[in-house]
């Protein structure tokens, strides 16, 4: 007997090492996968780059020369050139073409100031070469009053383009791409996206726990909410993508927005945080101790003033997680969003027009024909450092809550 | 002068019958003391005098309250009126997680007043009244949670004593406190009875004959006697009375 049970809890045992051992590889094989593809490819330029790289042809009204000092910290690999003030080096870019990559532009350089001299809106506006660009093709006059040109598609090195520059005596035309592959379009979306979602759902949300929680009496109506709130909060959300395409679209068509928008996603993912919202509210406001309550009654204040000097601002902390949480959830919602917001990759997203959060950004990297596993590692790995960051506030704040109501 | 009236008092939670057919009348800058055994119904009376029964769902009163000889439950009464008039003070100390000042002024802020002068002088005021001014006057603006527990009865005294209530209804002021911090509740009851009229529900046979003019016996929701202090307890007329306050001594 005694052995038969030695076995049988040895085998359970053996069971439980095993599936929690499974577990943890391949939370760090995950975690591996991501930082190692994605490691290298996090800098703050990233932040800042758009995502696509632009074509612009430049001319240049008034040039003058200049005389410009080599600054020390530019590479042995970096070539200079003293009349234009530019350091260019030889680069590559993602489909491993050549390229002449502009490292440094001195701050007075003469490149700074030219304006756009292709047809379209932007014509004849300001518009000055730019550090991360490749010089595509560069036209310009050399001292003996010939034409050359030279850039990346005449194949010219950085050496060779920097060696035509010093023998300048006018610039006709500068071709250039800016640098891509940056993720600063679909931050910015992101935000809007927090913002505007939080600014819906969070008043409606602690709204709605306030009255479930102060003021409704225990009936039908009232168990029919929470029931619904319980069963709102386990919808995948891809339903809500759905609904927000079906149910919300009419309402930002009224405000004549006729395609997918930030809009659209805000409303539907205050549809996704409402019961979040509302639930932890309802937490955060059932916890203030009832003492506090017939304190402030009993100093003749009314319900309304006891709810909004005292329970709220008790319930303070929870409110805070919960926005927390949200934030939390909306930047690692995707299925939602793609219904509602599209998966262009817009780099100046505006609210009335699609554009892509950070993860939804992933998707569309991937689902192209040519998935870029790096620039999806990266985003990942910043997501993931968000929601780490995100979790542990809230660690900290419950930590908090609980300290605060087992002193007094 | 009495303070309140109260005839054919009667009350339920739901199906239960709380309190059965009270009279009484409590007078005027007197300590009146309530006591009983455990669920005769004390903090239920001491709760219709300030309406604060209401938030409990379910129940239901008949009879009369008269409060200054007004009726505190007829429809016209203001109970946010009423409980400015007639302030309590529970059982464990429930501050509010605010600043000491802000505790003390929060009665009359709900009130609409915002007056700096005003504010400043009433808290001064109170806290003197409640003997905890020289304690708190150099941290009136920590947490009031911060004070020790009899300091904080006190400062829920003080926050009551701050809206210059008629009454001071007390339940168990003294119940999560040591004998220290309990002695100087006590002697702070002893010089608020000049101002104020004060009722206490009290366990202890010892404080109800220390502090109060007048006592009332609460027996399973009756009122079995009420008379001043000496008399009940020592001539009770009901032998009930005499059991449990013998009881309780020997
Ligand atoms: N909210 C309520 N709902 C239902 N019944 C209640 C409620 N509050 C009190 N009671 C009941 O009413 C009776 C009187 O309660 P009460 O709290 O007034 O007693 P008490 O004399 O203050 O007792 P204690 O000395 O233990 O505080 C008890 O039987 C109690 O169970
Ligand atoms: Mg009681």
């Amino acid at each position: 007997m005694t052995r038969k049970r030695r076995i049988y809890d040895g085998i359970l045992n053996a069971l439980t090492y095993l599936s929690s051992g499974i577990a943890v590889i391949i939370l760090v094989m995950v975690l591996q996968f991501v930082f190692v593809r994605g490691w290298s490819g996090v800098n703050f330029d990233l932040l800042s780059k758009p995502y696509w790289s632009g074509n612009n042809t430049i001319e240049f009204p008034q040039f003058k020369t200049g005389a410009f000092d080599r600054p020390d910290h530019l590479g042995d690999d970096i070539a200079f050139s003293e009349k234009l003030g530019i350091g260019l080096s030889d680069g590559l870019d993602a489909y491993k073409e050549h390229q002449v990559v502009v490292e440094y532009l001195d701050p007075e350089s003469p490149l700074h100031h030219g304006v756009v001299s292709t047809a379209g809106v932007d014509l004849g506006k300001e518009l000055g070469l730019s550090e991360g660009s490749n010089i595509v093709n560069l036209m310009l006059k050399d001292t003996d009053d010939k034409i050359v040109n030279v850039g990346a598609q005449r194949k010219s090195t950085a050496e060779e383009t920097v060696a035509a520059m010093d023998n300048i005596s006018e610039m006709r035309k500068i071709y250039f791409k800016t640098e891509g592959g940056g993720i600063n379009g679909s931050l910015k979306a992101t935000l809007y996206l927090i913002g505007l979602s939080l600014v819906i759902a969070l008043p409606i949300g602690i709204a709605a726990a306030i009255y479930l929680n102060e003021y409704a009496k225990a009936n039908r109506v009232t168990n029919a909410m929470r029931s619904s709130i319980e069963l709102l909060s386990g919808v995948p959300s891809i339903i809500f993508g759905l609904m927000g395409v079906s149910v919300l679209f009419p309402i930002t068509q009224l405000m004549g927005i006729h395609t997918v928008s930030i809009i659209l996603g805000a409303l539907t993912m205050a549809v996704v945080l409402l019961p979040l919202i509302i639930r932890q509210t309802e937490e955060s406001l059932k916890v203030v101790p009832i003492d506090l309550r017939y304190a402030s009654l009993s100093l003749g204040a009314t319900q309304t003033q006891t709810i909004f000097k005292v329970i709220l601002p008790s319930a303070l902390p929870g409110i805070l997680t919960a926005t927390l949480l949200s934030i939390s959830r909306i930047i690692g919602e995707s299925a939602a969003l793609i219904y509602t917001m599209g998966t262009f990759i817009a780099d100046r997203p505006r609210l009335d027009q699609g554009a892509t959060t950070l993860a939804v950004q992933i998707w569309s990297l991937m689902s192209g024909e040519q998935p870029n596993f790096e620039l999806s590692s990266t985003i990942s790995i910043i997501i993931l450092l968000i929601v780490l960051a995100l979790n542990v506030s809230v660690k900290l704040i419950s930590y908090r809550i609980n300290k605060k109501w087992s002193v007094s | 002068m009495k303070t309140f009236e109260i005839k054919d008092l009667n009350l339920w939670y739901g199906d239960f019958h709380a309190l059965k057919d009270i009279d009484m009348d409590i007078r005027n800058n007197k300590v009146s003391a309530f006591i009983g055994p455990s669920g005769c119904g004390k903090s239920t009376f001491l709760r219709v005098l300030n309406r604060m029964n209401d938030l409990i769902d379910g129940t239901k009163i008949t009879g009369q309250v008269l409060f200054n000889g007004q009726e505190i439950y007829a429809p016209e009464s203001d109970v946010v009126t009423l409980r400015t008039k007639v302030g309590m003070v529970f059982q464990k100390p429930n501050p509010f997680p605010m600043s000491v000042y802000d505790n003390v002024a929060y009665g009359l802020r709900v009130q609409g007043i915002k007056n700096k002068a005003v504010l400043n002088d009433t808290v001064e005021d109170s806290l003197k009244k409640a003997a905890l001014w020289e304690e708190v006057k150099d941290r009136l603006s920590d947490n009031a949670l911060q004070l020790s527990g009899g300091q904080q009865q006190r400062l829920c005294i003080a926050r009551a004593i701050a809206l210059s209530p008629e009454v001071i209804l007390m339940d168990e002021p003294t119940s999560a406190l040591d004998p220290i911090a309990t002695g100087k509740i006590e002697e702070l009851m002893e010089s608020l009875k000049k101002d104020y009229t004060i009722a206490i529900v009290t366990l202890s046979m010892q404080q109800a004959a220390r502090i109060s003019d007048y006592t009332a016996f609460f027996l399973l929701g009756d009122l079995i006697e009420m008379g001043p202090t000496r008399e009940v307890f020592h001539k009770p007329n009901d032998k009930r009375t005499e059991d449990y306050i013998t009881g309780r001594f020997g």
